[in-house]
């Protein structure tokens, strides 16, 4: 694994500030057990994106409650700042991939739940949460409940929830995986706009490949059951970034280059799923 | 077969604001006449002398008689009496229900262990424990209260354990992902996701309470509505105890209607 830094992104080169120290997660025992995370390891560093991609049943969401504290029993380490998590720590703001608004909160009450949490006064909770929802394009929509609102927007609210408790670290699911290609995106737009106006590190769980290098600086490809790291890929395309990036010859190299460790992967899942569905059907 | 379905679909949603309204009015109008039809068998069974007149009086003498009931004070004394009943057994079963469903549904190893009593006792008829309650709380107001916050506790903890278990498992996520206390946990996730239950537990929970707090007065008592009953039943007074049990019907349904609204539950 490298630690070089990614001069490019202008992301400080400092002190990792998340490490994944051979992380192992089995569900189960005995012969029926099943190895979710077979030790990964990886590091992010400040203002860093990082992105984790494997086909589904490599283990990242797995990974993504270990390292939000979600799921404490595990062994290795997650260490933030060099110190293990124990539950969910501060420093990690988190957005699930689920539809994750409270439906009895209007958008604003919404964004302003974590600043409630910590007992911030009414004023300035309502006066950050007003800011993030600006900066994720909201404004205008305070006042209206989640029912109200498209998936994409929805989605949006959950992002700005996370991001008005001050994250050290915004630690994202598939944040898009139910929404459409284009909404996708320009959601894309808007997380790097905010990461790179914030500096905001950054660790996304994704299936998504073009998802994956539009935004990272670089990528941890995992290998299909059990979820190893199979590669760390640097993504050194320019910063600042917008989706335009897409059409450009270095961004489909790098789709190629990832797709081809990714393939194997996937083919290899998809294999599993299908002699699974094969045996039940004789069955 | 299925196709033929959906293309039938635009057009019935198309018509489906004007078709409500006009099935509303025609339910009503089925309503009203079923009333007439009622009001006019009962009358004509009156005046045909086939039954005593005293068991079956005439539309106009219980009429007569509801306008005497309303203007007795002794009819608002025991009304207050009732309503106190209900209101106090509701808040006393649906506080003690909302808790113990609250740790039933919370505690899975507790409501394994605790909750198929709570569903084998929910049915019996509580007025099998009236002797019980007059031995601890006397014939007075508060054994009809003890007894109708028994019949309602049930109501109330099933479903708000159910609803518990009910809520969506991401919003705990995110609290615990924010690090909220147990206290802003119970607070500000579980009870708001759990209004809707809750709620119509309590809906549920008062039409037991009204039920029980009639049914011992009219067991045993000295005040009330159902001690009133019994009382105009003990001289006989026909055209008075129907104009009564008319006045406790409609007094049970607006209560019923204005805890629906108050509660956003539904009918």
């Amino acid at each position: 694994m490298t630690l070089a830094s990614t001069a490019a992104t202008g992301a400080t080169s400092g002190q990792p500030q998340l490490v994944i120290d051979n992380v192992f997660k089995q569900f189960g025992e005995g012969p029926g057990a099943v190895t979710a995370v077979d030790h990964v390891s990886f590091d992010v560093k400040p203002g860093e994106f990082v992105s984790v991609i494997g086909p589904s049943g490599c283990g990242k969401s797995t990974l993504f409650n270990i390292i939000g504290g979600l799921l404490d029993e595990y062994s290795g380490n997650v260490l933030i700042e060099r110190e293990r998590i124990a539950g969910p720590h501060k420093a990690v703001g988190m957005v699930f991939q689920e539809e994750s608004t409270f439906p009895w909160r209007n958008v604003i009450d919404n964004v302003a739940f974590p600043l409630e949490l910590q007992g911030v006064n009414k004023s300035e909770r309502l006066d950050r949460a007003h800011h993030f929802i600006d900066l994720v394009g909201l404004k205008g929509f305070e006042k209206l409940m989640p029912s109200a609102l498209s998936g994409g927007m929805r989605q949006r609210v959950s992002i700005a929830r996370t991001l008005v408790s001050g994250p050290q670290i915004l630690l994202m699911d598939e944040p898009f995986a139910a929404l459409d290609e284009q909404t996708r995106l320009l959601l894309g737009d808007k997380i790097t706009q905010i990461q790179q106006d914030l500096n905001q590190t950054t660790l996304l769980i994704t299936h998504n490949l073009t998802e994956a290098v539009q935004l990272s600086d670089r990528i941890v490809v995992m290998t299909y059951r059990p979820g190893k790291v199979k590669r760390i890929v640097n993504i050194d395309l320019p910063r600042p970034r917008t989706s335009d990036v897409v059409s450009s010859d270095a961004f489909g190299h790098y789709v190629a280059e990832i797709w081809a460790d990714l393939r194997e992967e996937a083919s290899r899942g998809m294999a599993d799923t299908e002699s699974a569905r094969r045996a039940s059907n004789r069955g | 077969m299925a196709a033929t379905g959906q293309v039938k679909n635009p057009t019935a949603t198309m018509g489906f604001a004007a078709r409500r309204s006009s099935d509303a009015r025609s339910t009503n109008l089925i309503r009203i006449i079923l009333l007439l039809v009622l009001a006019g068998s009962w009358e004509a069974l009156s005046r045909s002398g086939l039954l005593f007149r005293d068991v079956v009086p005439s539309i106009f003498s219980i009429w007569a008689a509801i306008w005497k009931l309303l203007s007795t004070p002794a009819f608002y004394v025991n009304l207050q009496v009732t309503a106190w009943e209900i209101f106090a057994s509701l808040a006393i079963g649906a506080g003690l229900g909302i808790a113990v469903g609250i740790v039933l549904g919370a505690n899975r190893f507790l409501g394994a262990a605790f909750e198929p009593y709570v569903y084998y006792l929910a049915p019996t008829p509580r007025i099998i424990f009236f002797p019980v309650m007059i031995m601890w709380f006397g014939v007075g107001i508060a054994s009809k209260i003890a007894l109708g916050a028994l019949s309602c506790f049930f109501t109330v903890a099933l479903s708000t354990a159910g609803g518990m278990r009910e809520v969506d498992k991401v919003l705990i996520r995110v609290g615990r992902s924010f690090r909220a206390t147990s206290w802003q946990m119970a607070t500000k996730i579980y009870l708001p996701a759990m209004r809707a239950p809750v709620l119509n537990g309590i809906r549920l929970g008062f039409g037991t309470a009204t039920v029980t707090a009639l049914l011992a007065e009219t067991k045993l008592s000295n005040q009330g509505l159902g001690f009133m009953i019994m009382q105009i039943y003990s001289r006989f007074d026909m055209p008075s105890l129907y104009g009564l049990l008319i006045i406790v019907f409609i007094l049970a349904g607006v209560g019923n209607l204005i805890l629906g609204k108050v509660t956003g539950t539904s009918a």
